[in-house]
């Protein structure tokens, strides 16, 4: 009685000529390329635009934080000010903002739900 | 990897490739198709290869034909009922018929354990590489060498 693994080595199949498969690959090879090509070069065009892109952005804040440097501004006061109009500004859209919330928050819990019983 | 030496290595790959494909398809124009799938792949991959050019290759080719295996599932088989297949007699040992009857076996042990089996038997990969390939454990490997082999001589009679 033969062994299975001797039978399965002694009748490997064999594939026919590999001409035409290698004239076949070669063409949708040379199609790839081109497409390798233009992703490449988009790719290149991308790299260059976001060192452009670092670049301006540094030299901007360089100016920006020299012109802060040279030209400096009571930024404290600003601020105090800016912060007392927010806060009258909430003040009296209190009510409002709470329903606001409210509304949001009863929103998010139903569609949490719903959303866990389509998983279930 | 340049255009060029990917073209040689694939030059010498292509035939065991090939080879591999149409054993677990049993068609050898759709391996064909799915061999130049999987080197088209591996071109466009090309950049980020790295080791054995020709386990990354049969990993690639692997997973086009499991690709392949979900666009077009194959005809249901029935384990259940198998044929007996006299291969070794006398007037039977004919090389085609044997190849034959040995791709009609193949087709009906489950993707894996073919995979498997085609892998270690026909293109004399260790179980470690057969591993890599199919991202599988080693121990499930030998598993399905061991239940490929006995799903096999059911379908063959030696």
């Amino acid at each position: 009685m033969m062994d299975i693994e001797q039978y399965l080595r002694d009748n490997k199949p064999e594939m026919p000529e590999e001409g035409q498969f290698l004239v076949e690959t070669n063409a949708r090879l040379c199609n790839v390329e081109g497409v390798k090509k233009c992703v490449d070069e988009d790719r290149h065009r991308g790299r260059v635009a976001l060192i452009i892109a670092l670049g301006a952005g540094l030299v901007l804040g360089c100016l920006a934080t020299l012109l802060v440097v040279i030209y400096p501004f009571p930024s404290i006061e600003v601020n105090q000010s800016a912060l007392a109009k927010v806060v009258a500004e909430l003040l009296k859209w209190k009510a409002f903002l709470i329903a606001l919330i409210a509304g949001c928050a009863i929103a998010l819990g139903v569609v949490f739900m719903s959303r866990k019983k389509e998983a279930l | 990897m340049t255009r060029e030496r990917f073209i040689s290595e694939a030059r010498a790959c292509q035939g065991r490739l090939r080879r591999f494909l149409a054993s677990l398809c049993g068609d050898a124009a759709l391996a064909d198709d799915i061999a130049q799938e999987a080197l088209v792949r591996a071109y466009v991959m090309s950049d980020r290869f790295a080791g054995s050019f020709k386990a990354w290759l049969f990993r690639i080719a692997y997973n086009c034909f499991i690709d392949n295996l979900r666009r077009v599932p194959p005809p249901a088989v029935d384990l259940m009922a198998p044929e007996a297949l006299h291969v070794a007699d006398k007037e039977e040992s004919d090389a085609a018929f044997r190849h034959e009857a040995l791709k009609r076996a193949l087709s009906r042990i489950p993707e894996k354990e073919r995979t498997a089996i085609v892998l270690h038997y026909f293109e004399d990969l260790p179980v470690k590489e057969i591993a890599a390939i199919m991202n599988i454990p080693v121990g499930t490997v030998k598993y399905y060498l061991s239940v490929g082999r006995n799903h096999l001589k059911e379908h063959i009679r030696l």
